[in-house]
């Protein structure tokens, strides 16, 4: 499209050759590309060119070629298959929970006429606090002995004594409840703004052609939804995927190692026992799978963007 | 709107950076030595001819102490010492990463009796055997109890730093309950023999089970409140559990690793030890056992909820004795410890071996293990290596019981302890094999596994960081 | 979804389920704050004092022993500054992404496969990578390297901008192409559009972004743990400090916490306003 002629009628713009869109939108994401490419690229080569050697930080740092020796070792060992179970299982659960209830609680904001604004900022204090602290802290409500948890349990009359964080079939759920406290305010907030930036203009239509709510929740709300949905879930289920924090804070991969996820055991084997070469070969590896099956998760998402982005 | 968004950020963050100038270099207040202005000055001395020395150490850890005898250390030296305080739990890493890099950022280092063998082999410490030499009175390393400054000191046949802080094991009880006629009569009764502190494994299990009741129930003649239990026990993911068990298995006679770096792990007696923790002791401990690790136990202990500690850290003592004034009509008792074998070790400090003033690192590590600063540190409560401190009749009276009421108990564990030495603090593979034991072990206990089980496990995972059936040990 | 007139039967209904929520999410933070006013004997006790005698000590020992102001200043200073760096960057990158497409989907993709890569893995990269850089003279003078707060504020701005990003563009293309064109049309130029037109309207997407890069930032452990020994170090780190050797002091922790999330709560507050629908919408037309 060519714009010299419309720049001609702003005389306080001053003339210049206009670029073309396509150079204008690399203009756009230049500086954030920087960043990032120089950033996310070293490492992530340093990274890659550790897991192909010998690396014990403290037998002597980093050594000769390995070859994919660290590759074999790593894909044999049955723990890394155990804890990658366990962070698969924790996240399956978990994103399904998050989810439902964010958005729930999202419509249910939306919904309020009265004390959004207030109800936004309570709703967001568990992810705005010390996660160190926080997960300490849940740690000392589940306690069984001094957990205030136990005791509204007890105070309730309840036969029911659970050891959340010693018991083996408990632990997991544990951990669940726990993030879910911590990361449903971050799916609700997300989903609610993108409840209100939709446009008003096609929902008073359907209200004077008299659509009822349920029809206008799956012809409307839903379609136009969908993309922040989707972003919500991808991030989330990426973030699960790696769960760290969570585990570090309240659980240390206990009762046992049920609540033992890939990261947390990885950060164990870089910075515990300092088998950094151990460690970035786990982390490639994690991020080759992830990088797969998004792939396919989106491959929708991203055509969708493109045709979006290509109809001018 | 939008512009006046930006006109917040702008402001928001100009005012961050009014604030963060305008602050004097940022210190950590307390924990480092303001420039001693106001001490009286026994050497002439401008702050800016001050060495700078850094020392990386346990977080809030009697930061007064610390200060203060920091403080003396600056009238007389002209150094400036700052102190960086670090959890527990991440000081190990935080320490080896800037040795790693070769950093120069601390020049002391706070090292862990299992993490001293890794340090001194990788030549992140620098020996001190020459600066010893050099200055025997200041140092007196001959006060230092000779077991602990063998197992925290000594690796082939140098010696890496000075030991400061001892965390050595003892046992801690509810003396109340052991001197109730009541509770003394139904025990006879019931087992056989008189009641008092336990001395081997079998009269902990008696006394754990008898003490064991439910709400209701009587205590020395008294309906309880809430449960109570007749034993507490860290046996949470954490490095303590290895800890507890530490003091069986060396009582049956062997060890983690054998004095040839052989991996004992799983021979008999570390199953025996490893089987009576989890059956005959666990099920006498509140259910946050699997939870906690020593600060649990003392919350523990200072709620009314247990009778006694396994094999325990004397440090704690001071916890301990707060008991007496939580829980009304307690009284706490001390002993050396079942079988009267334990798990001893201290924290030593090491001088860098990347530190840009090495000497003056060495004359505060030799202040700071110093007969002088070690008996204020006794004064204030802390558990000091020095033989002369722990006999010190000013810290043996009943006054000072609450503070120090344990180091004639130290005394007596390192006399019994004194040729018992585990051979992991011999290895450099020590502080990562002690790392890897914990979550191992808290597998057992939560009997997601059995003890078999873990303990080969616990055998395949020494084999992994060894690189082989073997871990190199060097007495 | 249109704000219809609904039963008052219905409405209480709502804000009785909206209550209880904010009762089960809001209870452990509650159970905190009293927590940072409970005097040391009565916080580990069973069964729980929800009585006691309030007290300001763990207040004062958080500020003055601890120096935990020093640590709240260090992290205003990362988290306001990398988050600005975080949204213009953002802003401008996720417009282009939702307009323009650069790359066809491959550059957004690669920039979301940042985000899939576990940090530890990369924790030792960084910090060779800030140790040389402080040891520069640039380094110096932008405050750049090993316990300077630049250091953690490019790591942070590069942790959220594909989150950011990402989440832009979904924001971005929300925003109707018709209102752009006519902007276009009555004379405007490509960045004057952005300027006045689109990023009023993505002011939602913007302000929820804003919070969640300045939590993320806020809340970060394990960068700010690697790459700051002792002036730089953040609340995260801080609150560690609490961690003793005679045990957790609760009482101060909780203060801490306490104490940490207050301005959090104010950001919220102060961008609560941008979170609602552009008035601007519609005025560009005529």
């Amino acid at each position: 499209m060519e714009s010299a002629v419309i720049e001609n009628t702003k005389p306080a713009m001053k003339k210049r050759k206009t670029i073309s869109d396509g150079k204008y939108a690399i203009l756009l994401i230049a500086p954030a590309m920087v960043i990032i490419l120089f950033f996310a690229l070293v490492p992530l080569f340093y990274a890659t060119s550790v897991s192909f050697r010998h690396a014990d930080l403290t037998m002597g740092g980093l050594q000769g070629w390995v070859g994919l020796d660290n590759y074999r070792t790593v894909l044999h060992e049955t723990k890394f298959w155990s804890t990658v179970k366990t962070t698969l299982e924790f996240t399956f659960f978990a994103i399904i929970v998050e989810m439902t209830l964010g958005i729930f609680i999202a419509f249910l904001i939306y919904g309020a006429t009265w004390g959004k604004g207030w109800i936004r900022s309570l709703v967001i204090l568990p992810l705005a606090m010390a996660p160190a602290v926080t997960g300490l802290f849940w740690r000392y409500l589940y306690d069984t002995q001094f957990g205030v948890f136990n005791y509204f349990i007890s105070a309730l009359g309840l036969p029911w004594h659970p050891n959340w964080l010693g018991d083996i079939k408990l632990g997991m759920i544990s951990l669940i409840i726990f993030d879910t406290w911590l990361w449903v305010p971050f799916v609700a907030l997300i989903v609610l703004a993108g409840l209100q930036s939709l446009p008003k203009e096609p929902f008073e239509a359907a209200e004077l052609d008299g659509a009822s709510t349920f029809q206008v929740l799956r012809t409307l709300t839903a379609p136009m939804l969908a993309p922040v949905l989707t972003l919500v879930f991808i991030l989330r289920t990426i973030d699960l995927l790696r769960l760290y924090d969570s585990v570090a804070t309240l659980t240390r991969s206990g009762p046992g190692d049920t609540t033992e996820t890939m990261t947390y055991y990885l950060y164990r084997q870089g910075l515990v026992f300092f088998r950094m070469d151990y460690a970035s070969t786990m982390a490639l590896l994690f991020m080759f799978a992830v990088i797969v099956a998004s792939g396919f998760a989106l491959r929708p998402l991203l055509s969708r963007l493109a045709k979006r982005a290509g109809a001018r | 709107m939008k512009g006046n968004f930006w006109k917040l950020m702008c402001f928001l963050i100009v005012t961050v950076m009014v604030i963060s100038g305008c602050g004097t270099k940022a210190t950590t207040a307390p924990e480092t030595a303001a420039p001693a202005t106001t001490a009286p000055e026994t050497t002439t001395c401008n702050d800016a001819d001050r060495v700078p020395i850094t020392w990386s150490t346990i977080a809030g850890f009697y930061t007064d102490a610390m200060t203060s005898i920091v403080k003396d250390f600056e009238a007389e030296n002209c150094v400036k010492v700052t102190i960086v305080g670090i959890d527990n739990a991440q000081l190990y890493d935080k320490q080896i990463i800037e040795a790693v890099g070769e950093t120069g950022a601390y020049d002391v280092y706070n090292i862990e009796t299992a993490e001293k063998a890794g340090f001194a082999e990788n030549g992140y410490i620098l020996p001190m055997d020459d600066y010893i030499a050099a200055n025997p009175d200041k140092v007196a390393y001959d006060d230092i109890a000779p077991v602990l400054a063998d197992i925290t000191t000594k690796y082939k046949g140098h010696i890496w730093g000075l030991p400061y802080y001892t965390y050595t094991q003892g046992q801690f009880f509810r003396q109340d309950l052991f001197d109730d006629p009541t509770e003394q009569a139904a025990f006879k009764a019931k087992y056989g023999y008189d009641l008092k502190p336990p001395e081997t494994w079998q009269q902990v299990t008696d006394i754990a089970e008898f003490f064991t009741r439910k709400a209701g129930e009587n205590l020395k003649g008294v309906p309880l409140t809430k449960d109570f239990y007749g034993i507490g026990l860290m046996a949470g993911p954490y490095q303590e559990i290895q800890d507890e068990l530490s003091g069986m298995i060396l009582y049956k006679g062997t060890d983690w690793l054998g004095s040839d770096g052989s991996i004992l792990v799983k021979d008999e007696g570390n199953l025996w030890a490893l089987k009576w923790y989890v059956e005959k002791l666990l099920p006498f401990a509140p259910p946050a056992a699997l939870t906690v690790t020593y600060d649990g136990v003392m919350n523990q202990m200072q709620d009314c909820q247990i009778a006694m500690t396994a094999n325990f850290f004397l440090d704690q003592w001071p916890n301990a004795a707060n008991t007496d004034n939580t829980c009304p009509g307690a009284k706490m008792g001390i002993g050396v410890g079942i079988e009267k074998t334990t798990y001893i070790g201290a924290f030593l400090m090491g001088v860098s071996s990347s530190s840009k003033h090495p000497k003056e690192a060495m004359d505060f590590v030799a202040y700071m293990a110093g007969k002088a600063a070690q008996t204020k540190f006794a004064s204030m409560g802390g558990s000091t290596t020095r033989v002369s401190v722990l006999t010190d009749p000013q810290f043996n009276t009943a006054e000072s019981w609450w503070k120090t009421g344990h180091f004639a108990y130290l005394l007596k564990v390192f006399e019994n302890m004194k040729d018992a030495k585990s051979n992991l603090f011999y290895s450099p593979y020590g502080a990562k094999l002690y790392n890897a034991m914990g979550l191992i072990y808290h597998q057992a206990a939560v009997g997601e596994k059995t003890p078999e089980v873990v303990l080969k496990e616990l055998y395949d995972t020494f084999v992994n960081i060894c690189g082989g059936d073997v871990c190199t040990v060097n007495k | 979804m249109l704000q219809q007139k609904e039963s008052k039967a219905f409405v209480i209904l709502r804000y009785t389920i909206i209550a209880l929520i904010l009762v089960a999410i809001l209870f452990p933070i509650v159970w905190l704050i009293l927590t940072s006013f409970k005097p040391a004997e009565d916080i580990m006790v069973s069964p729980p004092h929800f009585f006691f005698k309030p007290t300001l000590d763990n207040y004062i020992y958080a500020l003055q022993k601890a120096n935990f102001l020093m640590f709240i200043k260090n992290t205003l200073l990362v988290a306001i500054i990398s988050t600005t760096f975080v949204v213009v960057l953002s802003s401008l990158a996720a417009y282009s992404f939702a307009r323009y497409n650069p790359g066809g989907g491959n550059v957004l993709f690669f920039i979301l496969t940042t985000k899939m890569f576990p940090a530890i893995a990369v924790v030792l990269p960084y910090f060779l990578i800030f140790k040389e850089i402080g040891n520069t003279g640039i380094g110096n003078f932008l405050q750049i390297g090993l316990d300077k707060p630049g250091a953690l504020i490019i790591s942070y701005t590069m942790f959220n901008l594909p989150f950011a990003i990402w989440l832009m563009v979904s924001f971005f293309q929300d925003i109707p192409r018709e209102l752009e064109d006519s902007a276009r049309l009555d004379g405007y130029n490509r960045l004057q559009v952005l300027r006045k037109v689109v990023l009023p309207l993505a002011m939602p997407g913007i302000a929820v972004t804003a919070i969640f890069c300045l939590i993320f930032a806020w809340n970060e452990f394990l960068f700010a743990y690697v790459l700051t020994r002792d002036a730089a170090r953040t609340i995260t780190v801080g609150v560690e400090s609490f961690f003793t050797l005679r045990g957790i002091l609760w009482g101060p922790v909780a203060a801490a916490a306490t104490i940490s999330v207050v301005p959090m709560l104010i950001f919220v507050l102060i961008l609560q306003r941008y979170m609602v629908r552009g008035l601007t919408f519609g005025a560009v037309r005529g």
